[in-house]
Order: C-alpha cells, then sequence, then structure tokens
C-alpha cells in the first residue's frame, strides 16, 4: 500500500459545518453535526448504512433543508448563495454514473460545460491521463466500460472542474483494489494541490490511508474524530474498535470494510 | 455562458439520445400517415363531386328529353348539391364522416332528401378516423408523456440527478430547457407532413400558421403538465401512472361526461320524427280533397291563391303543394332539431376548455371547415337552393305558362 504525504500546509478553511441538525421525513437525521474541512485537507466521514453521510453531502449542496446550524463555504453561507456554493464544489455522486451514449471525452466537454467551465481537448486528455484511464477507451462509449473505468471519468471530471471543495461520496464503493489505490493517490494529489476534500465511505482501512481527518458518524451524530499529525497516519486499528464500537452499541451489525 | 450556447449544447445532447431519434421518427410517420390518409380522402371526395357534377349535368339532360311539362321536369331532374372539402380538411375530417356532404335533391318535400347519407359502415364511425388532428389532440399528449415523465426521475435512477443539479448554474432552466427542446423537436416532427402537405393543397398560409401554432400551444401545455408533474419526487412510473390519469380524464372522461350532460340538458328531436311527420302528411294528401290541401297551401304562399286545381285527374301543382305543406308541418321540428344541434355544439365547445384534447380537435376541425357549425352550413344551403328551384318552377306551375323546354336551362345552379 502506498504511503501518502498527508498535510500540505494550507490552513485556509474553506468548509465548516456547524451544530448541523437536519430532519427527513419528520425524522431527526443529522444532530449537532459540526466539523471543518481546510485547504489541502482530506476530511473523511465514517459511519455504517444510515449513519447520515450522504444527508450531511447533500446538506452541503443545499438540496436538503437544514433545521437548524449552519454550513459555510469559504466563509459564506451556503443557505445565502446555494448557486454560488455550488459553483465552488465538485461533486462525486456513489457509483456516479455518467451518461453512457456518450463517450467519455463527450461526457467530460457535456459536463464541463453545464458547469460553465471552458473546454480543451488537451486538458481533458490530461486529466484523463491522470486517473489513468486507457486512450483507447476514451472514444468508446461509457456503456461499454467496467463501473472502475466510469468512475475514472467521473474523478477526472472533478480534477477538470478544478473547484476549491470536492465532494466524494462513496467514491471507493465497488472499485477493486488497485482501482482504490489509484483514487486514493489521485484524491491525495488533488489535496495537495489545495482541494479541500470531504468524503463520505465506510470504508475503515480506506479512510485512514488518505484522509487527514476522519470523523466517525453514528445515527446521525458525529460520535468522534480522528486527526493525523505531521509524523503520524491514523491509526486504523483505533478507528477500527470506534467503529466497531457505535455498531455494537446499535445492535446492528457493521460489515468492516476494507480494500 | 451564452444562452445561444447552452441552446447550442442541449441540442447536441439531444441528438445523441437514440430514444428522442426513435420517438421523433415514430411521430413523422403517424403525421405522414395521418395527413397522407386525410389527403387521399380529400382528393378522393374532390374527385367523387367532380365526377358527379359531370353525371348530374349528363343525367339531368338525359332526363330532361323526354319530360313534356313543368310538373315531370321539376320531378325527374335531380340536382348535385355539395360541401367540397375546404384546403385544409386534410387536417381534420371532422364530421365529413358521418354527416352528409352531398346530396341529389329534386323539388320533393325537402326533409326527407336533406338527411339522407351513404350507407357507411358504423363500426368504423364508431373507431374515427386517424387524422392530424387525431394524432395531434390524443395520441401527442401520451407520447410527451413517455418522453418527459422521467426527465428527473431516469436522472436520479441513473445517478445524475444531484451531480446534474450541483453542476449547473441555474437548475431550473436547464431542466425546462431540456424539456422544451424534446418537445419543440415532436412539433417539428408533427408539423412537418402538415406543412408540406398544406403547400401541396394550396392551404392558406394564415391557417396552416394558426393551425401549427394552436399544436404549439397545445403541446406546450403537456410539456409543462409533464415538466411540472416530473418535479414531484416520486418515482417515474408513479409519475407515469399520474399523467396518464391526467390524460384519460381530460381526454375520454370529461368530454364523455360533458356529451352525457349536454345531450341531457339540451333535447333535440329525433330525426326520424321529422322525417315520419314529413312522410305521413304528405302520404295523407293523397286522401284529402285537393282543396283542403291547397287552401293549407295558400295560407302561407297567397301569391299563388288564384290557382285552381283540376278536380278529377292529378295535377302537378297540387302535388307540390302538397310536398311543401309536408316540409312545413316538420318546420317546428326542423327549426327545433337544427337550433338544438347548434346549442349542443355552443356548449360542447364550452366545455371542451375542460377537455385541451378536445378543445384542439375542435379548433383544428373548425380551421378545415368540418365541424357542426360548417355542416349546419352546408345543409342551410342545400334550403337556400331547394328554395331557389321552388321559385323557379312555381311561377311556371301555378301560372298555368306553357312548357317551354329551352327555359329549362335556366334552372338555377347550386
Amino acid at each position: 500500500m502506498v504511503g501518502y504525504q498527508l498535510h500540505s500546509g494550507f490552513n485556509t478553511m474553506q468548509l465548516q459545518a456547524q451544530s448541523l441538525c437536519v430532519a427527513r421525513s419528520g425524522k431527526d437525521v443529522l444532530s449537532g453535526v459540526s466539523f471543518s474541512v481546510n485547504a489541502g485537507e482530506v476530511y473523511a466521514l465514517l459511519g455504517g448504512n444510515g449513519a447520515g453521510k450522504s444527508t450531511t453531502l447533500l446538506s452541503v449542496l443545499g438540496f436538503l433543508p437544514i433545521a437548524s446550524g449552519r454550513i459555510r463555504i469559504s466563509n459564506k453561507e451556503v443557505s445565502c448563495d446555494i448557486a454560488a456554493a455550488r459553483q465552488a464544489i465538485s461533486y462525486l455522486p456513489e457509483s456516479a454514473s455518467l451518461y453512457e451514449h456518450l463517450n467519455a471525452n463527450e461526457n467530460l466537454d457535456y459536463f464541463l460545460q453545464l458547469a460553465g467551465n471552458a473546454t480543451c481537448q488537451q486538458a481533458m486528455s490530461a486529466a484523463l491521463d491522470q486517473v489513468s484511464l486507457a486512450p483507447e477507451v476514451r472514444l468508446k462509449k461509457l456503456r461499454t466500460y467496467s463501473k472502475g473505468m466510469r468512475q475514472k471519468v467521473a474523478i477526472a471530471l472533478a480534477i477538470l472542474r478544478d473547484t476549491d471543495i470536492l465532494l466524494l461520496d462513496e467514491p471507493t464503493s465497488g472499485l477493486d483494489p488497485s482501482a482504490i489505490d489509484e483514487f486514493h493517490h489521485t484524491v491525495r494529489e488533488l489535496a495537495n494541490k489545495g482541494k479541500a476534500i470531504l468524503m463520505v465511505t465506510h470504508d475503515v482501512y480506506g479512510a485512514c490511508q488518505v484522509a487527514d481527518k476522519i470523523g466517525l458518524l453514528h445515527g446521525g451524530t458525529l460520535v468522534g474524530e480522528f486527526s493525523a499529525t505531521d509524523n503520524e497516519r491514523i491509526n486504523t486499528e483505533t478507528v477500527h474498535r470506534a467503529f466497531s464500537a457505535t455498531a455494537h452499541t446499535s445492535k446492528t451489525t457493521l460489515a468492516t470494510q476494507g480494500p | 455562458m451564452s444562452v445561444l450556447n447552452v441552446f447550442t449544447r442541449e441540442v447536441k445532447f439531444a441528438a445523441k439520445d437514440r430514444t428522442l431519434w426513435l420517438w421523433l421518427i415514430v411521430v413523422l410517420l403517424l403525421s405522414t400517415l395521418a395527413v397522407g390518409s386525410g389527403f387521399i380522402e380529400v382528393k378522393h371526395q374532390n374527385a367523387t363531386i367532380q365526377r358527379l357534377i359531370d353525371a348530374d349535368k349528363q343525367d339531368r339532360l338525359t332526363e330532361f328529353e323526354t319530360v313534356k311539362s313543368w310538373g315531370s321536369a321539376a320531378y325527374y331532374g335531380f340536382h348535385l348539391t355539395y360541401a367540397a372539402p375546404s384546403n385544409f380538411a386534410y387536417a381534420a375530417m371532422g364530421l365529413r364522416d358521418t354527416q352528409p356532404w352531398k346530396h341529389r335533391v329534386r323539388m320533393l318535400a325537402l326533409e326527407g332528401q336533406i338527411y339522407e347519407r351513404d350507407v357507411g359502415n358504423p363500426s368504423v364511425a364508431l373507431i374515427g378516423r386517424f387524422d392530424f388532428a387525431f394524432l395531434a389532440a390524443f395520441i401527442m399528449p401520451l407520447i410527451l408523456i413517455l418522453l418527459l415523465h422521467d426527465l428527473k426521475a431516469s436522472e436520479k435512477t441513473a445517478g445524475r440527478f444531484y451531480l446534474i443539479e450541483a453542476t449547473v448554474g441555474q437548475p431550473l432552466f436547464f431542466w425546462l430547457l431540456r424539456a422544451s427542446l424534446r418537445a419543440g423537436a415532436l412539433f417539428l416532427s408533427l408539423v412537418a407532413p402538415l406543412v408540406i402537405a398544406g403547400i401541396i393543397a394550396r392551404t392558406v398560409p394564415a391557417t396552416l400558421a394558426l393551425a401549427s401554432l394552436l399544436v404549439f400551444a397545445y403541446l406546450i401545455f403537456w410539456t409543462m403538465l409533464c415538466f411540472l408533474t416530473s418535479a414531484w419526487r416520486r418515482s417515474g412510473s408513479v409519475i407515469l401512472m399520474s399523467l396518464f390519469a391526467l390524460w384519460i380524464g381530460t381526454a375520454v372522461l370529461v368530454p364523455a361526461g360533458a356529451k352525457l350532460a349536454i345531450d341531457r340538458w339540451v333535447p333535440v328531436p329525433a330525426g326520424a320524427d321529422i322525417l315520419m311527420l314529413q312522410r305521413e302528411t304528405v302520404n295523407a294528401a293523397w286522401d284529402l280533397p285537393k282543396d283542403v290541401t291547397m287552401q293549407t297551401f295558400f295560407t302561407g304562399h297567397p301569391e299563388w291563391a288564384s290557382y285552381t286545381p283540376l278536380k278529377n285527374s292529378f295535377d302537378w301543382p297540387w302535388y307540390y303543394a302538397f310536398q311543401q305543406v309536408g316540409d312545413e308541418k316538420t318546420g317546428h321540428l326542423t327549426a327545433a332539431y337544427n337550433n338544438g344541434r347548434l346549442l349542443r355544439a355552443r356548449l360542447t365547445a364550452w366545455a371542451s376548455f375542460l377537455a385541451p384534447p378536445s378543445l384542439l380537435e375542435r379548433s383544428l376541425q373548425w380551421l378545415a371547415e368540418t365541424d357542426m357549425n360548417a355542416s349546419l352550413r352546408y345543409e342551410k344551403k342545400v334550403r337556400a337552393y331547394h328554395s331557389k328551384l321552388r321559385e323557379f318552377y312555381y311561377p311556371y306551375l301555378f301560372g298555368n305558362e306553357p312548357f317551354d323546354k329551352a327555359a329549362l336551362k335556366n334552372i338555377p345552379d347550386f
């Protein structure tokens, strides 16, 4: 497994959630969740099914109304200008499925135009190189791609959008170990370029490998937070024990995830 | 990014959508079929009219060679009346399938003749014609529903919805543009055969433009319905079922309910009653003393009161007098029948504002002059022509004028 260089030296706070409470269908799904992600930092929200991970991301994007608390993007309230907040964010949904009737280049071109970004063939090729998508498949329709290849195109899109913040929803779900490793490498590269990255995952091992901070989410509450230091990555065992403890607390069985 | 660039982007994107192309081809084929069948029917009707005009003239010439009196000339002389299809009728055949548009009338009682029509298959009449008006009003909403109901739901299923919403600056404009482009493409596929047929048929450009505008407005209505419903946070199948229910309501239930209510509220005498009364009056006249019939006739037509019928032999003026008395006896029923039909048509027109498919179909039939008003206008023309025939023959008949075959050339044309 590749060891990554953590802490890129950026200190600007890009994304901040304070005492976030969200209710869906009259039921509290997030209660007092607070965290922050600085520029150059990878923050992994770790939790089992129904912990509130995806809800957190959708709240940051302004898709879910916040009952109380606040979310700030570059020190601006998301609720004040959702469109501006979204402009600052690249979002990679779980199992991102781009258009199957388009090839990789066409998908990138279309979504970049949607975002109002200028499209450049060279930049697209460079991004696809960066995610290691073989050149010979780039002109094939996405319907012929494996899940990992599709994910690579989606990551290339996030790279090309060149936003300050990246939100990644279960980005390694369904990928094979080597693809996960490549993905983590790309994420670290992006963080090293100053991007603030918030990823939600239930992959304890992967999160410990790539993240500077890990927030352990359980039942809509942030029950623990772990940080890496300049010299030491987050200890997988510690996080795993905490993760398992939350599972036992709720009497539910959470599969321990690993690459 | 300029609006033009955004538009171009979405056009390029839509152009790569095979499902959209499939529907465009289907609509183009259906429209071509509908317009083509209407075009062929109009051509057939025009050819029939032309053939009948020629045959009618020839037939009268043959009959008039042997007639020896004004009475027999009026009796044996048939006259063609017709309502030629308008040059937009190919788009909406309307009541031309069920109401008569051609007659051969003679100077007998008119009411028995005016409701005559060609024998048609009632099952076919019940199904109705697959014309452009039917396609645009009833089929197109279904195609739009199929194409647009999962505008957002399909993206949610594919996991792209939040990605798109988070990426585009103005999601509302984006979805609206995506829906409008698809509806616009369908509109062009639908209207192209109509316009081409219109150019061939030399349809008045304003009529074509108005028809296209009506169809356009109608498709916008359904596009907006689909668009608004697609925003509903439900699965594609729930949205699809809801839109189908809306279609059934507006295309079937409301028109059917309105027809039942209007028919009940506006009673109309049966055509058979008119025919029976007229026939009974005419037949009864044979057994009445001629003076009784003539006095009834002279009450309405005092200008011929000086005429005295032959007492002991058949008398043509008396014969035509009781024919007219038969018509006049049914006058109140005929007026009630026509007024009732007109009132029903007006009320149905108002009710169709609650049923957009019917509203569009009726509007296109109005433009094509194939609606109830056009049918009643034709009947009025036939009545007026029949009156002209009487005005031509009566001075000769009741004035005891000697028969002059050459004067038959002056019989008024329809």
